[in-house]
């Protein structure tokens, strides 16, 4: 068995381009076998729990929306020492609380894994819907292919699916993201 | 002359939850409790169809996932008055209580504990001493001298580093940390075992659920997990019996260290039942059914007005006719259009931002009310309504913490003296107690009525095509929670989420009475009010999350809050 790794897509896929790491996580395992060891999850917004995820693993890979000084779309990178010495003005991401205290804790019990990234995307939007805005929807190619790039640096093995799986109720289909009116 | 104190944001886990205090003479005069981002999150289920809307309101918020799936089938089934199978409502028990003993245990030593666990004061504790302390409070045998040195140690190594990480934001050194450096000690060695049995909590509820943190098994009528004694991959005396080996382990840590740990904390800091007390008006729904009706409950629910905890009123069902009449949201001080209250089958979500003006709209959460009157709820409701009602179990339990704190520290707690910041903690520690001993008995009605040879999980739902109404609730641990759903041709026409931290940090309303946080910091002394770590004591004991009320934005984790002092 290869290295432990998590793959997590991080945030809330009710408000827009807040579910774009949930949205990636989906993308990756639709369209890729990993080697074993290798989990993909949507984690929600998860608090003080991600301890436990990350809790025995050699790598970890998240994706999620940050607050940066950039234009919407564009994907950002931060590495274990960026998140735990923030530079300050710099809103890290939405769930920065559980991601920052998560590392601390981790690091004060000796449980942090070695390798960390954050693949952070910047938001356009925040409106209550389950469909990302049309920028960020243009990156994720871009998302997806810096996370198979870390796996290819970590030494870790995938393969394209030949049938991609079905993306699940969020992004099943376009009239799925937004519901019609009742009145 | 009164100086302002703005707080923001209070939560360490997700949310947005602001607190502005006015201080004259050292103590608090006047207090607001503000949401300070708009959520709005439910017309996301308008024209959906309601076997969906769990998949959809348990991500609401990531922190109390469960619950909103849980309440959402409730409400659902409310509406069809549609029955669920005896094993779908045990193991959707089983979910729940698994969910609050981890989210209690959570609370108090993550969240809440380093409010009064001084750790700066670590390096001065002997953990022989600490060891010996322990033991003549618990039983528990992880009070050991090397338990004890190994946490000093790392404490030792953090505060010697100058890097504090996670503790770089504590107001060590207040002169409102009273505990002596070993139980400082004691008490941050068990915040380091209390990660492993939140843990194993949580595994019950992926082993039941499927997945955490987002379960898969639930369904309107059910669940969806195949009982077969022969089939591994099914719900089996195997997996019953992994549950039963985890439960206990948890069920042994509420007892012998977090309900000990409470009552010590209690014990040494006698002022803190003095403050905090606020709304004296408690409200608590019913909760784990015994039985496919839900006529019959493990938990009991009602509500108290003025703390006349004598004139209790109780709920029979989850779903009592009183509480459904009795429920409205007044946005009179909240960010939204609208007059006067409505009733959530009638709510409106229509947003009006004026920015934070106390005199006048300050909060993106609706103020919830009960008869017109602002309620508490939590553990401290729940726990105060059963006590009322002669509820044996939580006489049981509640005389057990009573003791322990008279034993440890000779102070004889009343029920009167609940009404208080301790009494919030108390009553969470006396509520895990009584959700421990329902685990392990739910737990045994489950594996019974399976070798009955009873499989059933699901009874099919059945749409009407007129416009039907129903309310699902559960008491989640911090309080009451009630989905709201109006249904018309097998589609949502409204729904509306009451959230417990909604009831609790509600703005004031249209006869400007103050919600229970606000109500709860009036008069509160403080030390040092440029380190208003006694508010903070308050607000957290109501265990605050606020991301299901608006959405999720902090800053950075740098910081347990911001404190601006005008």
């Amino acid at each position: 068995m290869g290295k432990k790794i998590l793959i997590g897509g991080i945030g809330n896929v009710l408000l827009g381009d807040d579910g774009v790491g949930p949205y990636v996580a989906r993308l990756l395992e639709a369209r890729y076998e990993f080697e074993d060891g290798v989990e993909v999850e949507d984690l929600g917004t998860p608090a003080l729990d991600l301890l436990d995820r990350i809790s025995g693993k050699d790598a970890i890979i998240l994706i999620d929306s940050v607050e940066a000084q950039a234009t919407p779309g564009t994907v950002l990178l931060y590495r274990k020492a960026d998140i735990m010495c923030q530079v300050p003005a710099v809103r890290m991401d939405p769930h920065s609380p559980a991601l920052v205290d998560t590392l601390h804790s981790a690091d004060l019990f000796g449980i942090a894994p070695t390798d960390v990234l954050l693949v952070g995307v910047k938001a356009e939007s925040f409106d209550v819907g389950c469909r990302l805005s049309e920028t960020v929807a243009a990156c994720l190619d871009q998302a997806i292919s810096v996370v198979l790039s870390e796996l290819e640096r970590l030494g870790v093995a995938y393969e394209r699916r030949e049938h991609p799986a079905e993306l699940g109720i969020w992004w099943t289909s376009d009239e799925k993201m937004e519901a019609p009116l009742v009145t | 002359m009164a100086k302002r104190i703005t707080i923001d944001p209070i939560t360490r886990i997700e949310g947005h939850l602001r607190i502005d205090v006015e201080v004259d003479n050292n103590a608090v005069s006047n207090a607001w409790a503000s949401c300070t981002m708009w959520r709005g999150i439910e017309k996301i289920l308008r024209g959906r169809d309601p076997r969906d809307a769990w998949l959809f309101t348990q991500r609401f918020c990531g922190v109390c996932t469960t619950v909103h799936a849980m309440a959402s089938v409730r409400a659902v089934e409310d509406a069809l008055k549609l029955e669920v199978p005896l094993n779908a409502q045990l193991i959707r028990n089983l979910i729940l209580i698994a969910h609050a003993l981890h989210d209690h245990i959570v609370h108090f030593y993550q969240l809440s504990a380093l409010d009064w666990v001084d750790i700066m004061q670590i390096p001065n504790a002997d953990p022989e001493r600490t060891a010996k302390l322990a033991e003549s409070l618990s039983p528990w045998t992880r009070n050991s001298r090397n338990e004890f040195k190994a946490a000093q140690d790392r404490v030792k190594a953090v505060a010697s580093s100058g890097q504090l990480g996670i503790f770089m934001n504590g107001y060590w050194g207040h002169p409102a940390m009273r505990l002596s450096p070993d139980v400082n000690l004691l008490a941050f060695s068990h915040y380091v075992q209390a990660l492993e049995y939140q843990r194993k909590a949580l595994q019950v509820v992926g082993i039941l659920g499927s997945k955490t943190p987002h379960i898969q098994n639930l369904t309107v009528g059910g669940v969806a997990n195949a009982i077969d004694l022969n089939s591994a991959t099914a719900l089996n005396m195997n997996r019953l019996e992994q549950i039963r080996v985890l439960l206990d382990e948890v069920v042994q840590f509420i007892n012998e260290v977090y309900v000990v740990d409470v009552c010590a904390v209690a014990a040494m800091y006698p002022d803190w039942f003095k403050i905090g007390s606020g709304v004296k008006n408690y409200l608590a729904v019913p909760d784990l059914p015994l039985d496919s009706a839900g006529s019959a409950y493990d938990l009991p629910g009602g509500y108290i007005m003025n703390g006349d905890i004598a004139g209790t009123r109780p709920f029979k069902t989850a779903s009592d006719k009183v509480f459904r009449d009795s429920v409205t949201e007044d946005v009179t001080r909240a960010y939204y259009q609208g007059g006067k209250p409505l009733h959530p089958w009638k709510g409106e979500t229509e947003p009006e931002f004026t920015g934070w003006n106390g005199e006048q709209k300050y909060s993106w959460v609706k103020a919830p009310r009960f008869n017109s009157q602002p309620m508490q709820v939590g553990p401290l409701a729940q726990v105060l309504v059963g006590f009322a009602q002669g509820h044996p179990l939580t006489l049981k339990h509640a005389t057990l913490a009573i003791e322990k704190v008279q034993a440890i520290g000779g102070i004889k707690v009343t029920p009167d003296m609940l009404h208080s910041t301790l009494g919030r903690h108390a009553a969470r520690a006396i509520r895990a107690s009584m959700l421990s001993e329902l685990a392990q008995k739910h737990l045994q009605l489950l594996t019974d009525n399976i070798a009955k040879g009873d499989y059933t999980v699901f009874n099919q739902p059945v749409f009407p095509s007129h416009e039907v109404e129903g309310v699902g609730t559960h008491e989640a641990p911090r309080g009451t929670l009630s989905h709201w759903v109006v249904i018309k041709d097998e589609k949502i026409k409204n729904y509306q989420a009451v959230v417990p931290s909604t009831w609790n940090a509600s703005p004031r309303d249209l006869s400007d009475a103050r919600g229970p946080y606000e109500a709860s910091l009036m008069n509160t002394p403080l030390a040092r009010p440029e380190e208003p770590l006694e508010v903070l004591r308050t607000v957290h004991s109501f265990d605050p999350c606020m991301a299901c009320a608006c959405h999720t934005f902090d800053p950075s984790g740098r910081q347990i809050a911001k404190v601006k002092v005008l």
